[in-house]
């Protein structure tokens, strides 16, 4: 019997050729853009793991997490640290960014997971809090607000050897990243183990009905969810050559949620449309209007006016029906 | 306490909210085959007993037995494992997945690796072809790739009782699977859980009389959380304290 449901399973797939033209776009566009949008798209290359990485614990289990700025500012200071004082190299640097990551997930997780709802919420931005305060105060440890600043050896593969100083090195790097993250995340997805997510997510209490230990695997997704944001803050520290407490500020709780909101929850991919959009609108209406963030929210309650599930949920909903 | 034969047994269990005593000294046992009915007007405890045996509440005194197994403070997750499942009276499905997803999730949590993340959840064939059985079973084949909030509510709550049997479970407990649904509808699902009464054991919480005469060899009637009677079809009907209760409740 050849049961194949997968066009159908979870729903909230994310549709092939949309991840194909924009990565094949960010492939292109990363020749012809000029040096100062470069950069800028390079950002929104790293935000856009964060924002994936988010959307695995708020999209695929519905935990919302304001913590997640510890996690990327930890995956920053992994590599801050490890470069500074252990003078690895940029590819194992990040691998200790992974691993704080990594750790830090699982201490916020073991704690925090036990707990639903506002509670959740509550008790990560106390998390979020308590590592900002921390990143602030020992100056002597993590350079506080001024930061740290890095000197990046050059990474050699095989016989190339590449710099991240240059722009277009860094470009490419970031988009690599970027690309195998979302091969892995929606592989995932598609697993036995995405599908119970999206079981957590639809109703918590069912699947424990079901057999599963439902803290376990909220805490798995919160575990994944925390690494991939942590990759994301050493891949900025490597970007900007630099880290400081502004890393763990609540820009990088806030953000995430943001992006998966307008993007789409649930859909891992959704949230890249959330993150250019938000970086476009910041990048240039910032510019000329200073209280742009009161646009910002107007524009945050119409599109989700329009669609609860964000502009990405929203297309494939059109799409199904 | 508990012998050999008995598939699930409560002895003595207390069950207090407060000053509220729901449960009140309740001594059930089932044995494996048998399809038993509760009944029982509202707020007798129906429910109540369901979620004591299923560990979504803990006793307030008294224990419970699955298979001469102490299960009483075991988390719901490790009482499903054991083989014992539910259904819900109000249901509790997942809206947003599909009718075979949904029962693919119970299906696959009897899986030896059931968090892999590497495979295709779609590739495991043995899980699909199981998922597929159950679809089959209760008749929601051809509905398989519906949105389960799409489904009218009759089939939900078939859907219900399909994903309490993907676990493969060997004591199934139905919560009221009858309830508000149509009379077509209701045929259809005593349909389903008569086909099931002949692979497991059962306990049903009924309001529907019909349902219950038909479907149960014993029926146990619960009252102000206390067990009043119990006995077949017939001797339950001849019961003056039911008749009591049961008019009482009309009056």
């Amino acid at each position: 019997m050849d049961i194949r449901s997968e066009n159908v399973a979870g729903r909230r797939e994310t549709p092939t050729y949309f991840v194909i033209i924009f990565l094949l776009l960010l492939v292109l566009m990363g020749m012809v853009l000029p040096k100062g949008a470069r950069s800028l798209v390079t950002h929104m290359m790293i935000f856009c793991i964060l924002a994936m990485g988010y959307d695995v614990c708020f999209g695929l289990t519905n935990q919302c997490s304001l913590g997640h700025a510890v996690f990327f500012g930890g995956g920053a200071y992994g590599v801050v640290f490890s470069i500074l004082h252990l003078k690895v190299g940029v590819l194992p640097s990040i691998f200790f960014s992974l691993g704080a990551g990594f750790i830090l997930a699982v201490i916020v997780g073991l704690i925090s997971v036990r707990l639903t709802e506002a509670y959740f919420v509550i008790i990560t931005a106390i998390f979020f809090a308590v590592f900002h305060l921390l990143a602030m105060d020992l100056t002597w440890l993590t350079g506080g607000d001024d930061g740290l600043s890095l000197k990046l050896p050059s990474v050699s593969l095989g016989s190339v050897t590449l710099s991240l100083y240059h722009p277009m090195v860094n470009y490419y790097f970031v988009l690599t990243f970027l690309a195998i993250s979302y091969l892995i995340l929606n592989r995932m997805a598609r697993s036995p183990m995405g599908k119970i997510f999206v079981s957590i997510r639809e109703n918590e209490k069912r699947v424990q009905f079901l057999g599963y230990n439902v803290f376990r695997y909220k805490l798995m997704a919160f575990i994944v969810s925390g690494v991939f944001s942590a990759l994301s803050g050493g891949l900025y520290a490597l970007t900007l050559r630099y880290g400081s407490a502004d890393f763990f500020s609540f820009h990088w709780s806030i953000m995430p949620i943001v992006w998966c909101l307008i993007g789409g929850l649930g859909t891992l991919a959704g949230p890249w449309i959330g993150v250019v959009i938000m970086s476009l609108f910041q990048y240039y209406v910032s510019a000329w209007w200073t209280y742009y963030l009161i646009l910002f929210g107007i524009i945050i309650l119409l599109i989700l006016r329009i669609s609860r599930k964000g502009i990405l949920g929203y297309v494939i909903s059109r799409r199904l029906n | 306490m508990a012998s050999g034969n008995k598939l699930l047994e409560t002895v003595s269990v207390t069950m207090c909210f407060g000053g509220l005593t729901a449960l009140d000294q309740v001594t059930y046992s089932i044995q494996e085959g048998e399809v038993r009915g509760i009944i029982g007007p509202n707020g007798a405890g129906k429910t109540t007993l369901f979620n004591v045996i299923t560990g979504e509440l803990k006793p307030t005194s008294g224990k419970i037995f699955l298979r001469g197994k102490d299960i009483t403070r075991f988390t719901p997750h490790i009482i499903c494992q054991e083989g014992l499942s539910r259904t819900f009276q109000l249901t509790f499905i997942f809206p947003e997945m599909t009718v075979y997803d949904s029962i693919w999730v119970g299906v696959n949590s009897r899986a030896r690796r059931p968090w892999n993340p590497i495979i295709l959840a779609h590739h495991a064939a043995d899980i699909s072809q199981k998922t597929q059985e159950i679809c089959h079973l209760v008749g929601l084949e051809e509905k398989r790739n519906e949105l389960a909030s799409n489904l009218s509510y009759g089939d939900q709550k078939i859907l219900e009782i399909a994903m309490a049997l993907s676990t493969q479970p060997s004591i199934l407990l139905l919560d009221e699977p009858t309830q508000g649904v149509s009379p077509k509808e209701a045929d259809d699902i005593s349909e389903v859980i008569e086909k099931l009464s002949k692979k497991m054991t059962i306990i049903l919480i009924e309001h529907s009389m019909d349902v219950v005469l038909r479907l149960c060899h014993i029926i146990t009637v619960l009252n102000e959380g206390r067990v009043v009677a119990e006995g077949s079809p017939d001797e339950i009907r001849k019961n003056e304290e039911v008749q009591r209760i049961y008019l009482g409740e009309i009056s």
